[in-house]
């Protein structure tokens, strides 16, 4: 009998039917046996109806991305049926549910699913249960084991769902009985999607208050700061609008607390004249981008990469930037931290630029006990007379805040070094400079720090980033493709100091922007030679065998 | 020698309503003193225009904000402390206008923060454009043939939000103005005063509110009875128009907590972060 290593459950039906619950249900039952897994959720802008669908792609090693090709389908309804036949891998099997797909011709083996969620309230939402009894039959779970899983991952209404999954497992055993075997894996490991991630390194960073306003996909950083409140002891904090969002955190942060805001393209713009007062008061805050497709609305519950540029130039005038993108969930948490720290040490705003793709996908996590040490922040001492903007050599001045017997000034208008509004030539200049000083430091302390990452050392050089780095992973290792893949974390300052082989070398990047922002941003900044460009931007992610061929075909022609 | 006036020049035009407001003030912080609270203990903020001057020749610390934003960073000033009594100076364009969302959500929430509104019904600052409370054909730069919008009534807008102090005062009643500042600021709750500033460079309305402006003897009973006040047009009323309590924002959404003073440390948070991965 076969063992799987890399095996792709598919479960697809509507909204309502608890379709990504079953995602989440299977992935964390891959997680228990050791296997590294990866969650991609695929729904529409809508509640209830419409077609949804949760790949979880699992393996006992690392694995970066889910697989069209699915080992396990099963169909909750007609169109998950339809949109997916073509997704089942050759030694695969389809499951559908009979109750809404006809049998007549119908290729696979049929479940009366909805039948049999009929006896219990509300059946038309256990139909993910439904599905997750379908995968654990399949994988050989026995009939005992399946209902002490089924109440544990379900407990609200247990009973009906135990007595459910109980009917389906019997209906399904005598087709499905451990079709599928899974290799095990070595160490049960957590899953988090990259928002929980991002959240979580917020927190460890230092976040006291977090503002944001729902938009989707940064929406689950607000919903999951808020269900850890009260653990956390911070607070959160959801007001009328974006521009309301980054002028409270900006009005927090004078007052001591760390603080974050999170939104999309269109959120981020309300807030970017309160980016660039945050650049001209020297307010640290921590503002998380998760893109969609644009311009505009755009296609709100899927990916892309087409804010590069965008978060690169955020706010008006002329102040140090961080921009800085993670490829991973684990990346997220860390790099969350990191910017947080990095905010508070140059008194500026830093950008968390990420995508649909890893906000809302599931994956393996080993989160590390201890956080990698920031530059300290620069506190008044309590000598002399305090200069909220005391000009300094490498511009960073040292913070205090009110109430105190000092005067704290914090302002938007250009000012001298107590924070009074002025417009005297001399000054001006002074203070712009000090910002441009603040800017230098900010490399020099980034050439300290990671800000590039290389996965492999030999062969061409890909260049990718954010959480394309993912598909581009997994894509090399299915077509047992070999290349340097280099991955700039920080986008600005632009890692210029680790990128000289870039530019020597002709080179290849893979991105999710229709413009190819990524290959501009290289060929400015380094003079890179773009050979080929590998890019994607109908909302979906890179699959990894669509992407294996292509990176063969363009590097075999460049 | 005046220990809450700072270096800053100070530009208003000579006879400006702003004046008023500014020792006004300056007289509430000083009976606040008188009544416990520490001038350390109040912070400002301020929108941009005329009124926002204010700012750099008051000797407070605080944040001097963004056009039509001081209230949104007020909250976030009083979120972070709640022991700090928070003070926002905004104009009429810049609050009643270009902020205006936040001025309501405020009022709504409740938001412990008090709201000083230089309504002197025109962008100063911007050379005397007509604002949401000018009257109707009030002429200037961007409306020459006169303005075809009918103003509307903050003090009503602010009242049907839900705000729980709402006042309004008149500079050259300046002790009247002084108790008022020192009321709302004692408010537990969103607090405004709606003051009736002449501009006397592009809307000179002292002697209209010298015949109007006329106090009153006791806080309307009800809300209704505050409406009503409120859009008197034959009397121009100054005083409290509404005072009721009811727990803050901050105290419904943080409790006790003072964010500023209970801060985290490392360990503490890399402790959470186990706990929340099991």
């Amino acid at each position: 009998m076969k063992h799987y290593g890399r095996f792709t459950f598919l479960v697809g039906g509507e909204a309502g039917h608890g379709v990504r619950r079953a995602g989440i249900v299977t992935a964390d039952y891959c997680g228990a046996r050791g296997r590294h897994a990866f969650q991609l959720d695929d729904y529409q802008s809508l509640i209830r109806g419409g077609h949804n669908f949760s790949v979880v792609t699992s393996s006992p090693q690392p694995v970066c991305s889910q697989y069209e090709r699915a080992d396990l389908v099963v169909a909750l309804d007609r169109r998950s049926y339809e949109a997916h036949r073509k997704h089942v891998s050759r030694s695969g099997l389809m499951v559908f549910n009979s109750d809404a797909v006809s049998e007549d011709g119908a290729v696979g083996i049929g479940l009366p699913l909805s039948e049999l969620a009929k006896p219990y309230p509300h059946p038309a939402l256990r139909l993910g249960v439904g599905a997750v009894v379908v995968f654990l039959v399949a994988v050989g779970v026995g009939r005992a084991a399946t209902a002490e899983f089924v109440k544990r991952k379900y407990p609200r209404d247990a009973e009906s769902n135990i007595a459910y999954a109980l009917s389906v497992y019997d209906a399904a055993a005598p087709y499905l009985a451990a079709r599928f075997r899974l290799e095990e894996g070595e160490a049960p490991a957590t899953m988090l999607t990259g928002n929980e991630a991002i959240g979580l390194g917020m927190y460890a960073g230092g976040l006291d208050v977090y503002f944001a306003y729902p938009m989707t996909p940064s929406s689950s950083i607000l919903h999951y700061l808020a269900g850890h409140a009260r653990d956390f002891g911070i607070a959160v904090v959801h007001p009328e609008s974006e521009i309301a969002v980054m002028n409270m955190a900006i009005g927090a942060a004078s007052m001591g607390v760390r603080t974050a805001v999170g939104s999309s393209g269109g959120g981020l713009a309300l807030m970017e004249e309160a980016m660039s007062l945050a650049g001209m008061s020297e307010t640290p805050v921590l503002c998380v981008l998760s893109s969609r497709p644009g311009p505009s609305t755009g296609v709100p519950t899927y990916t892309a990469q087409g804010d590069l540029s965008f978060a690169l130039n955020q706010g008006h005038g002329e102040f140090p930037r961080i921009v800085a993108s993670p490829g991973t969930a684990e990346e997220a948490y860390a790099l969350a931290a990191e910017l947080m720290g990095l905010a508070w040490a140059f008194q500026t705003p830093a950008i968390l630029l990420t995508e649909k793709h890893l906000s809302e996908s599931r994956m393996t996590v080993r989160i590390p006990s201890e956080l990698p040490e920031v530059p300290r922040v620069k506190q008044h001492r309590g000598k002399g007379e305090y200069r909220r903007y005391a000009l300094t050599r490498d511009g960073v001045s040292p913070l205090h805040f009110a109430p105190s017997e000092q005067l704290v000034k914090w302002t938007s208008y250009e000012h001298d070094e107590k924070g009074i509004s002025t417009e005297d030539a001399g000054m001006i200049s002074c203070m712009q400079e000090k910002r441009q000083r603040k800017s230098e430091a900010l490399i020099d302390a980034l050439k300290r720090r990671q800000t590039v990452r290389r996965h492999g050392d030999r062969g061409p050089l890909i260049l990718t980033y954010g959480s394309t780095t993912m598909s581009v992973r997994e894509a090399l290792a299915y077509g047992g493709i070999e290349a340097e893949v280099v991955q700039p974390v920080y986008l600005m300052p632009f890692p210029v100091w680790e990128l000289a082989d870039v530019a020597k070398r002709p080179i290849v990047v893979v991105e999710q922007s229709a413009a190819a922002q990524l290959a501009g941003l290289l060929r400015r900044e380094v003079g890179a030679n773009v050979a080929a460009c590998v890019t994607r931007y109908d909302g979906r992610p890179f699959d990894p065998a669509e992407l294996a061929r292509r990176l063969k075909g363009v590097l075999r022609h460049g | 020698m005046d220990d809450l006036a700072t270096y800053a020049e100070n530009t208003w035009c000579p006879g400006c309503g702003n004046f008023g407001i500014l020792n006004a003030f300056k007289k509430a912080v000083r009976r606040l003193e008188t009544e416990g609270v520490s001038r350390q203990d109040i912070v400002i903020t301020a929108g941009i225009g005329c009124h926002a001057k204010i700012f750099d020749y008051l000797r407070l610390s605080g944040f001097y904000s963004l056009h039509g934003r001081a209230l949104a960073t007020a909250q976030g000033m009083k979120l972070a402390n709640p022991r700090v009594k928070v003070v926002a100076f905004v104009g009429d364009g810049d609050a009643y206008g270009e902020g205006v969302a936040h001025l309501v959500f405020a009022a709504k929430r409740n938001a412990d923060i008090t709201v000083i509104v230089h309504n002197n019904g025109t962008y100063g600052l911007t050379t005397g454009q007509y604002t949401p409370t000018s009257v109707k054909g009030f002429r200037g730069p961007s409306t020459p043939g006169g303005s075809v919008e009918e103003p509307f009534n903050p003090l009503s807008l602010v009242l049907a939000a839900g705000a729980t102090f709402v006042a309004r005062g008149y500079p050259l009643k300046l002790d009247h103005l002084a108790d008022l500042f020192a009321r709302a600021i004692q408010h537990e709750g969103f607090s405004i005063v709606d003051v009736l500033q002449p501009c006397v460079s592009f809307n000179n309305t002292y002697e209209l509110y010298n015949r109007l402006a006329t106090e009153m003897d006791s806080v309307p009973a009800s809300w209704e009875d505050s409406m009503a006040a409120a859009r008197r047009t034959d009397r121009l009323l100054i005083g409290v128009f509404r005072d009721v309590a009811q727990k803050p924002f901050h105290e419904e959404s943080l409790g006790s907590r003072v964010p500023a003073q209970t801060r985290a440390g490392y360990s503490q948070r890399m402790k959470a972060v186990r706990r929340s991965l099991v």
